[in-house]
């Protein structure tokens, strides 16, 4: 029993992370009108930060937090103006366009981190959150458990910024309807742009935190837009509530088939489930999410 | 026959001539290389079928050329010895199964859901490969070994032929060409006229998985040695919707000169630099550029079509268009 509690704990200080790429991704989604297939390539784009923070200079990676989003953030103000020209573009088929346009971008990040580094696994080390916490019995590694509090304290934030400001307002209106926002005086592209940075920023800082959990190679990009793509399906298109239930489910589901069928299997696992979550209720679990 | 139609089908005839004269001329090294153009013109044919001709990006394709992989390798292991020729239908069946069963619920969502369960179907089936044991699990399978250079050229450049042979016939000359074209460009209205969009959509997943499946099979035999990393992998599937991409989605010609465009490119990168990172750096370049300055790709540059795109794109635009 004391595993399973332990597994359980694991698994949600795992999907607190999630939830974070997840949340930026689930919004840049319903605001732009794109996948952004490249939300796997920010998390490792920002593993490999924490690397180069790590090595380069003195300073701890997770001290550097702020500094990584803020990069980000002007790394991902650039790129949206692009994106959001190719989505409201007068080609053929621009949803499709866009999705390649940012399938390009992920091969892109992709290509150059693996020209720059290779295939060999790095970990970002942290002088903050060492040692272990222990509670009833179950063994709590510091280091989940700040990434966790510190991934939770993000989304706050941002949640705050959405639901208490009137620029979050905003946010929440494009995201329903670009037409009806734009014609209430909604500057949509704007609102794209400042999407897109934050959500770039919060998606390099949750790679700083997962590289320390994780090692991480500069491959693993798909694998991560995989899981953010798994937590939008399963919570609901544009549902912030269904992103934070399917974040935690993802982390517990990772856990538990890693330790009681085997590591082996947790991706054939999660893809499976994702695969028949698209077929059988694509609006997510909550059945809150926009219709496909 | 007509002066327009032969002049159409001169460049063909040019390219056939040219391809099947190869083993004649060129060394080794090019006739492999040329081998492979083959094989992934045909693949970016069939996932043009979907991506370009139905409008459904697919981002699980490397699954029916692993199926077409794995059937030839299983069937030919020394226990149970079957003639190469004999494994390929079995993987067209497989992969034609695969398709109808998996593409009827699939192809009821669009866009991007659809490219994400694609991609998601397609990892779950490399995973179970991967811990399966009845594919030899990661360590993978090995073929007995026929090595022979001109014999895989021809073999590849007949599966191509063939592929693009049945492909124009269907697209470009029937019935079912107009239907999923109409279903890509207005999936409702085409209900409306009075087309089963479901069977029209099904029709095309399931061809444009068998061709795959037949390349999968040929190309297990070339290589002799396969594991699930190397027919199964997103890598396969990504170089098939780029080439599609960059030579030209919904058109003849498009994969072809993607494919030769880009698989000479990757050659030539793995004898410059030793590796394939910066090739795979310098695709993503050329996507995200392709999309930005020439949406119909490199057919698009052929004199007399649309090619003044490229330059009317690069000037200011009057006023922001709405999708």
């Amino acid at each position: 029993m004391t595993l399973f509690f332990q597994t359980l704990v694991n698994g949600i200080l795992v999907g607190g992370l999630y939830v974070t790429i997840s949340i930026g991704f689930s919004l840049a989604f319903g605001v732009l009108d794109v996948v952004d297939f490249a939300v796997g390539e920010w998390v490792m784009l920002g593993a490999f930060a924490g690397v180069a923070v790590e090595s380069w200079t003195n300073v701890d990676p997770f001290a550097a937090l702020p500094v990584v989003f803020i990069v980000f953030a002007a790394a991902g103000a650039l790129i949206a103006p692009l994106i959001h020209r190719v989505r409201r573009s007068r080609y053929a088929r621009p949803a499709l366009m866009a999705l390649a346009f940012t399938f390009g971008l992920a091969t892109l990040a992709r290509g150059t981190m693996l020209t720059a580094v290779g295939f060999d696994p790095r970990t970002v080390h942290t002088r903050f959150a060492t040692g272990t916490l222990s509670i009833a019995g179950l063994e709590i590694p510091w280091l989940r458990l700040a990434g966790f509090i510190f991934a939770m304290l993000a989304t706050g934030l941002f949640m705050a910024f959405l639901y208490m400001t009137r620029t979050g307002l905003a946010v929440r209106a494009t995201a329903q309807s670009q037409e009806n926002a734009a014609l209430m005086g909604v500057d949509v592209k704007r609102i794209s742009t400042l999407v897109y940075s934050i959500y770039a920023g919060l998606t390099g800082m949750a790679g700083v935190l997962i590289g320390s959990i994780y090692a991480i190679t500069a491959q693993d990009g798909p694998q991560y837009a995989l899981l953010a793509f798994f937590v939008v399906v399963l919570g609901g298109l544009g549902s912030v509530a269904g992103v934070l239930v399917a974040g935690l489910i993802l982390g517990v589901l990772q856990a538990m088939v890693t330790i009681y069928i085997g590591p082996s299997y947790t991706l054939a696992v999660v893809f499976g489930v994702l695969f028949a979550t698209l077929l059988v209720s694509p609006r997510g679990i909550l059945r809150r999410g926009a219709a496909v | 026959m007509s002066r327009t139609r032969l002049t159409q089908l001169l460049p063909v005839i040019a390219v056939v001539v040219f391809m099947i004269s190869v083993p004649g001329w060129a060394g080794d090294y090019w006739t492999r290389i040329l081998t492979g153009v083959c094989m992934w013109a045909g693949l970016a044919m069939a996932w043009n079928v979907l991506g370009g001709y139905g409008g459904y990006i697919s981002f699980g394709h490397a699954a029916f050329f692993g199926i077409g992989a794995y059937a030839t390798a299983l069937l030919m292991q020394p226990e149970r010895h079957w003639n190469f020729f004999l494994t390929l239908p079995v993987g067209v069946a497989a992969a034609a199964i695969v398709a109808a069963i998996l593409g009827w619920p699939t192809l009821k969502l669009r866009g991007a859901y659809f490219a994400i369960a694609t991609w998601a179907l397609a990892e779950a089936i490399a995973q179970l490969a991967t811990v399966a044991s009845f594919t030899g699990g990661s360590s993978g399978l090995t073929i007995p070994v026929f090595q022979s250079t001109t014999w895989f050229f021809y073999a590849m450049l007949i599966a191509a032929l063939i592929a693009y042979v049945i492909c124009f016939v269907l697209l470009e000359r029937s019935r079912f060409g107009y239907k999923i074209r109409a279903v890509r460009d207005n999936e409702p209205a085409a209900r409306a006229v009075g087309i089963d969009t479901t069977r029209v959509k099904i029709q095309a997943f399931v061809l444009s998985a068998v061709i795959p499946a037949v390349f999968g099979g040929i190309f297990a035999y070339w290589i002799t040695f396969m594991n699930p990393q190397s027919v199964l992998s997103a890598d396969i599937t990504d170089q098939m919707v780029v080439m599609a991409l960059i030579g030209g989605l919904g058109t003849m010609w498009g994969p072809a000169i993607g494919a030769a465009a880009l698989y000479i490119l990757n050659r030539q990168f793995v004898a410059w630099f030793g590796d394939t990172t910066s090739y795979i750096a310098l695709v993503g370049a050329l996507v995200a550029l392709v999309v930005l300055f020439l949406p119909d790709g490199l057919v698009s540059l052929w004199p007399g079509t649309r090619r003044l795109r490229l330059v009317r794109q690069l000037l200011p635009r009057p006023r922001s268009g709405r999708a």
